[in-house]
């Protein structure tokens, strides 16, 4: 089939539509809108069945949302930023219904200060709660992914909803090629949804969500959820199988770009990390034997395939378009926490800043990135965590910050 | 107009459907409605339901429900009502179920999220034209997490967050009226003391499609401060004396279901209960009883009878 | 370190007892910790409360699962296991229990060969009002037990705890927990410290691999109708409600339509029953019957009236 060129946003629609999605409760947010626009321009259309409501808010949308997925029907929802922290409880709440669906979230840096460009804060805020999440790096994957998400998601072994991570503009606005499935052969990769007992039917009561009292009964509903979650490693590993039978893209939980040999790793998750794939080729170029680690699934963690993959190697440099303040990368720390202790784990794990709110990352600051790592390597000193930065940066700030002043003088602030 | 089969006392159902056995206090007012309530929605209906006292009907793996039941968030029970009745549309069209698998989709929520979180999600359920009742249990504060007050308390109630000389200084939202604003099918205020009123109400009801809603007053022993022997007299008291006007907003009009006559003093209702006791002692406090009359009476005076 | 829990009913004092205890022993310079533990239930549901008391500083927390003594101001309780008040009786705890029947009664009805003590309850308390009093019997008679609190500073406690009340309520109230001080006279120190468990010898506890479960019951949803009939909220009950049948209008309605617990049905033939399994006791139907013919009587005596029936019943048999 010819490929088309597709934002990442219209490859979200896409999948959805592929995925033959009965339910679309949405709310606009930027860069999201695009998406339930799509849809909407579809559903009215009658180029795609399937409702869409448009709720008040995002806390409203995704309780409607797991509502509709614990009466049994295939949903599919989007947000990004403030608006998945807006619904957040319900993230939360939703997770243990064990009612499978997929909401996208298309990544914008969080308030304060408020701004639209992209970074990773926003859905890693959900990183605990008990949706899987797949972070996308190209416009194709994002399409891709959603078909994916749903047949994991809704696998009896797992009844888990389903993250589906692409960066707003460097994805969401781009478009690159992107080949559309066929709608039949979808349909025999994706069966209809079979949501068994979780459901509302007048013939058989079921309360569902009710509350508990006491850890016992708590632990075993959360940690149930953990078990279930990380089942979906192997479901992953299967389905994945069954997509690149079906459709010759092969996904694996961790994509390794030339790290058979390397000594240097980059580690990277979402769009950027085809930037690190780039870098990695000129390094090759000049010589320089480094690699490229991408988690595509980050819920459940594929810890062991990570350690697998980085055994032997001398140094990892994980580049974090996140902050956790007051500790760092959180990427950093969860790579640490996966490879302590493990044989052959490699021994320097250096720590970088960059990307936030959408800050560009140059060819050069991955070379640089790499050089230190290296340097880190031979010394076995490890350099503190950087924020990818410069003097000019800094400079056009001060800018900025006189005017700002200024205005606060000349309105006799001061 | 709906027509209603429940006329009179005898007409009322006898063997009841809501499971015993729930954790609420023992005289609950707003379990006292909601199992009447039950006898007429029946089984075939799907609660959904927001943060409050009656989150805790529901305690694994005990259900008061023989039909079904969600439990959301404090803020966004109309939404979970909304996904429930889109999808159950979505599986009817599709023929995927058949008409005998359908509920009736029935928020409950107390008057904290009534009022205050969920009037959003509320607001904006109505305006979509959402085929739903919601059941609002006022039972006017905070009353799970020990009676603070609510955008429902009345003016001069103590409560746990209004402990002064003078009780809440706040006035009660007017919750009927602004869900009445929204044109919505069907408004009304109900108590569980006043059962053939609240039966005909339900009844009336679910006959109807579109948002649908109806407030009970719920008499509070442990938030209000009485014996709960004295629950459904003091339900009585809320309506003899005017305090708590049954009425229904259909068609586009307001209607008063009873009007009381003679409408005793407000005092007869005040001191039942001792989150008004500072009213009454050390001494009386005549000008907040005056001023809380005073308020009954315009209300009052503005009804054409 | 001295462990002492107390079980009664919401409402009747549990929390205040275990904070009279907790600051008599903080007045006898002891370390203290005391809280109430709340289950979704309400007025008349199984509470309890706890106190731990050290000389050297307290690091354990959390419910009291070894207890020196038990103080059981609802003898009603004991029996009904969802109350939990046997729950870690070893053979040293200490049961004490606010009860008309005999240490003996409940030694053989518990098949326990340990100290019961006995505060004898008052007689039937028929106003809601007077039930708190339960807690201070108890918090009274315990702090004699331990042996270290003396009269002055139980005294002091109960003025702290209740200063928000009236003087009248206060001293009644002291009245009453220097009573039941004063009747354990012969059983001070019959509570003794409790030892630690040893880190060198100690049960395993048992950890299992949690099995991976289908999610449509991994899940907290319950597939089954009214499943809260299997709680019998009649345990609540302080006061019941009694039909007296020739006195009933058969009016059809008014008691089963009022009762919030769907606790009355009535019959084929327009007979009212009240299900004693789940009436909570709240009269509402005493309140409400047109004829009056709905009698609230004491829990006890209508156990022993229950009893006592039962008893002439069965020769006919």
């Amino acid at each position: 089939m010819q490929p088309k060129l597709l934002t990442g946003n219209a490859a979200a629609a896409w999948g959805a539509r592929l995925a033959r999605v009965d339910y679309v409760p949405a709310f606009p947010i930027t860069p999201q809108t695009e998406i339930i626009e799509t849809l909407g321009r579809w559903i009215e259309g009658g180029q795609m069945p399937g409702r869409m409501v448009t709720l008040e808010s995002e806390h409203s949308m995704i309780t409607a949302a797991g509502a509709a997925a614990a009466t049994g029907v295939r949903v599919f929802t989007a947000t990004s930023s403030q608006g998945l922290l807006y619904g957040m409880e319900m993230i939360y709440t939703v997770a243990g219904w064990r009612a499978p669906f997929v909401l996208i979230n298309v990544s914008r840096g969080l308030a304060s200060p408020i701004t639209l460009e992209p970074d990773h804060n926003d859905v890693l805020a959900a990183r605990d709660s008990g949706f899987l999440q797949i972070h996308c790096a190209t416009c194709q994957e994002v399409l891709d992914s959603v078909i994916m998400a749903y047949r994991i998601a809704e696998d009896p072994r797992v009844r888990l909803p389903i993250i589906v991570n692409l960066d707003g503009f460097y994805l969401s606005f781009t478009r690159e090629p992107v080949e559309i499935p066929e709608p039949k052969s979808v349909a025999d990769f994706l069966p209809a949804y079979d949501p068994e007992s979780t459901r509302f039917r007048a013939s058989s009561p079921n309360s569902q969500a009710v509350a508990v009292l006491g850890g016992a009964p708590y632990s075993y509903f959360r940690y149930e959820s953990h078990l279930a979650s990380l089942n979906a490693l192997d479901v992953h590993a299967e389905v994945a199988g069954a997509f690149a039978q079906q459709f010759g893209r092969h996904y694996e939980a961790v994509e390794a770009y030339r790290c058979e040999d390397a000594e240097i790793v980059f580690l990277m998750i979402g769009s950027f990390a085809t930037k690190a794939k780039a870098a990695v080729d000129r390094l090759r170029d000049a010589g320089e034997p480094v690699g490229l680690v991408r988690p595509r699934l980050l819920r459940p963690l594929p810890a062991k395939e990570l350690a697998q993959i980085l055994a032997g190697k001398q140094a990892v440099a994980v580049i974090d378009q996140n902050i956790s303040v007051g500790m760092g990368g959180m990427l950093h720390a969860e790579l640490a926490s996966a490879l302590y202790g493990k044989a052959n784990a490699p021994p320097i794990l250096t720590s970088f800043i960059g990307g936030l709110g959408g800050r560009d990352i140059s060819p050069e600051e991955f070379y640089e990135i790499a050089a230190i790592t290296r340097k880190a390597a031979q010394s076995g000193v490890i350099p503190p965590a950087r924020l990818l930065y410069t003097q000019e940066e800094y400079r056009e700030v001060q800018k900025l910050q006189a005017i700002a002043h200024a205005e606060r003088h000349e309105m006799g602030a001061e | 107009m709906a027509k209603t089969l429940i006329r009179r006392m005898k007409d009322l159902p006898s063997t009841h459907l809501f499971g015993s056995g729930t954790p609420m206090c023992a005289g609950c007012g707003g379990l006292e409605s909601l199992h009447q309530i039950y006898e007429i929605l029946g089984p075939r209906t799907v609660f959904v339901n927001a943060a409050g006292c009656m989150t805790l009907l529901a305690i694994y793996p005990f259900t008061p429900f023989r039909g079904s039941w969600l439990y959301t968030a404090m803020a966004s029970a109309p939404a979970g009502a909304q996904g429930i009745r889109d999808a159950l549309d979505i599986l009817l069209a599709q023929q995927r179920i058949g008409a005998d698998e359908d509920l009736n989709v029935v928020v409950l929520t107390g008057d904290g999220s009534a009022n205050g979180m969920g009037l959003s999600a509320t607001s904006a359920a109505m305006e979509r034209g959402l085929d739903f009742l919601y059941i609002c249990y006022d039972n006017e504060g905070y009353g799970n997490t020990g009676q603070q007050f609510s955008a429902a308390t009345p003016h001069g109630a103590r409560t746990a967050t209004s402990t002064g000389p003078h009780g809440f200084g706040g006035n009660k939202k007017d919750l009927f009226s602004i869900w009445a604003a929204h044109k919505p099918a069907y408004v009304a205020t109900a108590i569980g003391a006043e059962p053939v009123d609240l039966a005909r109400k339900v009844e009336t009801a679910k006959q109807l499609k579109g948002p649908r809603l109806i407030i009970t007053l719920a008499p509070c022993p442990p938030g209000w401060d009485f014996d709960p022997r004295d629950a459904a007299d003091i339900g009585k008291l809320a309506v003899k004396t005017g305090i708590w006007p049954l009425k229904e907003y259909i068609d586009g009009k307001v209607v008063h279901s009873k009007i009381p006559h003679p409408r005793l003093p407000v005092e007869e209702y005040l001191k039942t209960q001792g989150r008004f006791n500072h009213l009454f002692q050390p001494q009386r406090d005549e000008a907040l009883l005056a001023e809380i009359q005073d308020s009954v009476d315009r209300y009052w005076d503005g009804i054409a009878v | 370190m001295y462990r002492i829990r107390f079980h009664g009913r919401g409402g009747q004092g549990m929390k205040t007892a275990s904070r009279v205890l907790g600051t008599a022993f903080f007045q006898e310079a002891f370390q203290v910790q005391d809280a109430p533990r709340y289950g979704a239930e309400r007025r008349g549901a199984p509470i309890f409360a706890y106190v731990r008391a050290s000389r050297t500083a307290i690091n354990e927390r959390g419910v009291i699962n070894h207890p020196d003594l038990v103080a059981i101001a609802d003898d009603s309780l004991i029996s009904a296991p969802a109350a939990g008040v046997l729950q870690g009786i070893g053979p040293r705890t200490v049961m004490l229990i606010n009860s008309h029947e005999s240490p003996e009664t409940w030694q053989h009805r518990l098949n326990l060969d340990n100290t019961i003590l006995i505060v004898p309850a008052e007689d039937a308390v028929t106003d809601r009002a007077d039930l708190p009093f339960a807690g201070m019997v108890c918090a009274g008679a315990a702090a004699r037990l331990v042996g270290v609190i003396g009269r002055e500073a139980l005294a002091t406690a109960i003025r702290e705890e209740l200063h928000t009340h009236g003087s009248g309520l206060v001293d009644r109230n002291i009245e009453t927990a220097l009573h039941t001080y004063d009747l354990m006279q012969d059983h001070a120190n019959a509570v003794t410290e409790g030892t630690e468990i040893s880190a060198k010898s100690y049960a395993s506890p048992q950890w299992i691999e949690l099995p991976l479960e289908n999610a449509g019951s991994a899940a907290p949803s319950i597939h089954a109708a009214a499943t809260s009939t299997l709680l019998k909220t009649g345990l609540w009950r302080t006061m019941r409600p009694v039909i007296d049948y020739d006195h009933c209008s058969h009016c059809w309605w008014v008691c089963s339509t009022f009762c919030p617990d769907s606790a009355i049905r009535v019959n084929e033939e327009g007979v009212p029953e009240i299900d004693y399994d789940h009436c909570k006791g709240c009269l509402i139907c005493v309140a409400k019957c047109p004829p009056h013919a709905i009698e609230a009587i004491p829990e006890n005596a209508a156990k022993a009236r229950e009893e006592k029936a039962h008893a002439t019943k069965t020769p006919d048999r």
